[in-house]
């Protein structure tokens, strides 16, 4: 099934430690017609959202320092509204991660993902100020 | 006389140990004449005992209920009550019945009579005048009687002191027997039973007075836990002592295991007499003890299977995106496509293992309502392919609202595992029944759904039906992790629900249905455990 292309070019926040997972990530998300900026920890997230707007965050879940869990919370802090999933290589979601909006397993495959993060803009742009 | 088993003796002689051998006896003379009563005190006074004198009959009783008198000398000739009248009212009193009586009398053919006629008790006579050494020797013989008479009874006083405390010993130490909760035995060499405590008869279920004189062996049929016979038993005559587990049989057959304890007990002569065993039931601890091992088991593979999980999926989503991205890529002809089309169908394979064996991936962690025939027939969607490629009909029945509280996800997965096991039990084609109907659990009367899964595919072997819900067992030869029932049984107990099946295998016909039984709401703590994502929890580890 094909993925569904944006229409007009989000920008998203894609957080991972590990580079090439990170590289391909960012890859599939642009193919699709994505504007991706990437951070390779939590920290170089925040720096990133204070200098410029984007419209999701998709972050991994364990990560050395400051966890995506972590992250997600200090970001609702600021911008309740901005849309945040989690993707994760555990199978079991975790006690309090219902700061984020969505937890995602990353077995799920690109489709699926995809498929997410465009009803999550699609909600988020229906409700944005 | 005090009554043998009294622990305290009543009467004052008691005060005689049986050191005083020689503790003088009361000798008591009665005569009316002051003068004859000196003269026999000056004859008997080289006896060395006590000499006490009385004027009259009645005189002569007061002293006798005062004191223990060993022999009565008495004049037959008394004013007012003579010799033989004080004879006959000693003689009537149950204590004096065997108190030596000497009556000193002239010779009248009627007294002779007289005497002859007083049998009972030591009785004699001595004529006037009398003689001295005579009347010593009868004194003394009688007095020594009296003498040797008492101490026996102080003997006899002591003896049954002991042994009534050495009885009360034994009982206490029989009953200290029957506290024990362990049986304790005692048998001959040959094995018949002679001691069966009360602990036995808890054990084994046989009473005392069933197994006392009976064999042992056919009664407990005890076998050594190595499983040869007989080793035990010639380690035990070899070295007087063996300790080890057993197992038994109770009175209704079961069987059970026992931590035994066994000595030999020597004879008076020291060769071997008897057996003692003192057993513990060890079954219940056995059993725990394998139950614990298993559960530690499987709470540590569902650790290691939730850390493998992680570890792969990081790598593996990369190379899916990989894929992915390679899929259209223009630089690539139809070959290449077609190898990078076949790579992602086993990744996409090999993410789909991942999910369903090393952890459970839940949407949401409170139990939602859940509509079975949905999930269902979503999963009869899912498999619609392989149902079609095996020609399997399929008949539902779904009865009533049939919702009840739980995690969707997971039921999908357990009802795709049953469905697709069935489907995969047809290979030549066949008929899939579902039902659900709502109902109450008869033995928890909880409300909720069954779930009815029914093929007429090969059955399960009976020897495969014990293992069938272990993890890493399978019966499909290369495919199939072995994983599948296991998980769906925990993800079912998590639901706090009941799973069983039953299959035939008949020339005439042949299937298997699983039953599940899931209640309407989950319970508390199923929902805090479900929200802790306690991984050994999910993956019915240490619950399975």
């Amino acid at each position: 099934m094909e993925a569904p292309v944006p229409e007009s070019r989000s920008v998203i926040l894609c957080v991972d430690d590990e580079t090439v997972p990170l590289t391909l990530r960012r890859l599939v998300l642009e193919k699709s017609g994505f504007a991706v900026v990437p951070a390779s920890s939590a920290t170089e997230a925040l720096d990133i959202l204070k200098a410029q707007a984007v419209d999701l965050v998709l972050t991994d879940l364990l990560m050395p320092g400051l966890s995506g869990l972590d992250l997600a919370r200090k970001i609702k802090e600021r911008s309740p509204a901005l849309p945040i999933i989690l993707l994760s290589g555990v199978n079991e979601v975790p006690e309090d991660a219902d700061c984020a909006d969505l937890f995602l397993s990353k077995v799920e495959g690109p489709v699926a993902m995809l498929e997410k993060i465009s009803e999550m803009l699609k909600k988020s742009r229906g409700t944005t100020v | 006389m005090a009554t043998p088993a009294q622990a305290k003796p009543m009467s004052h002689e008691d005060h005689a140990t049986p050191m005083d051998t020689n503790e003088k006896v009361n000798i008591l003379m009665v005569d009316d004449q002051p003068a004859k009563l000196l003269s026999y005190e000056v004859i008997l006074g080289d006896l060395g005992e006590n000499l006490i004198k009385a004027t009259s009959a009645t005189e002569a009783l007061e002293h006798l209920l005062k004191k223990d008198i060993a022999v009565v000398l008495t004049d037959v000739s008394m004013p007012d009550i003579d010799g033989f009248d004080l004879a006959e009212m000693i003689r009537q009193h149950p204590r004096f019945q065997k108190t030596a009586i000497i009556f000193i009398s002239g010779v009248h053919l009627t007294d002779l009579d007289r005497v002859k006629g007083y049998r009972q008790g030591a009785v004699d006579y001595i004529t006037v005048p009398v003689i001295p050494e005579l009347l010593r020797a009868k004194v003394s013989i009688f007095a020594e009687l009296h003498r040797k008479r008492r101490q026996l009874e102080v003997l006899n006083r002591q003896l049954e002191q002991r042994v009534a405390e050495r009885t009360e010993e034994l009982q206490e130490r029989a009953d200290l027997l029957e506290l024990a909760s362990e049986a304790i035995m005692v048998r001959d060499l040959s094995g018949t039973v002679q001691f069966w405590n009360s602990g036995a008869e808890e054990l084994y279920g046989w009473r005392r007075d069933e197994v006392v004189g009976k064999n042992i062996h056919d009664v407990l049929r005890t076998r050594s836990t190595a499983g040869v016979n007989g080793t035990w038993q010639s380690a035990l005559l070899a070295s007087g002592r063996w300790e080890g587990n057993l197992i038994q049989y109770n009175r209704d057959g079961g069987e059970i295991v026992v931590a035994s304890r066994q000595a030999l007990k020597s004879d008076a002569n020291g060769a071997a007499g008897a057996v003692l065993e003192i057993n513990r039931d060890i079954t219940a601890t056995l059993q725990t003890e394998e139950a614990l091992r298993k559960a530690e088991r499987l709470a540590a593979m569902g650790r290691v299977a939730g850390i493998i999980a992680h570890e792969i999926n990081n790598p593996l989503e990369a190379i899916i995106n990989a894929f992915y991205l390679l899929r259209d890529h223009p630089s690539l002809d139809d070959e290449a496509r077609i190898y990078a089309s076949l790579g992602e169908g086993e990744l996409l394979r090999i993410a789909h293992i991942v999910k369903q064996t090393l952890g459970f991936y839940r949407e949401s962690q409170q139990p939602v309502p859940v509509f079975i025939p949905e999930v269902l027939n979503n999963v009869l969607e899912l498999q619609a392919r392989h149902l079609q490629m095996n020609r399997v009909t399929v008949e539902t029945r779904y009865d009533g609202s049939a919702t009840i509280y739980g995690f969707p996800a997971e039921l999908k997965q357990v009802f795709l595992n049953l469905i697709g096991n069935a489907v995969q039990a047809m290979p030549e084609g066949g008929r899939l029944r579902l039902r659900v109907h709502q109902c109450t659990d008869p033995r928890t009367q909880l409300k909720g759904v069954a779930i009815g899964i029914c093929d007429n595919g090969s059955g399960i072997k009976p020897e495969d039906a014990k293992r069938l819900f272990e993890p890493f067992f399978s019966t499909k030869s290369a495919k199939g992790t072995g994983l599948g029932l296991w998980i769906s049984k925990g993800i079912i107990q998590k639901h706090e629900g009941t799973i069983q099946f039953r299959s035939v295998r008949t020339s005439r016909s042949c299937g298997t249905c699983f039953r599940i039984f899931l209640p309407e709401a989950v319970s508390r703590e199923v929902v805090q455990a479900a929200s802790s994502g306690d991984l050994s929890q999910s993956n019915g580890g240490a619950r399975a």
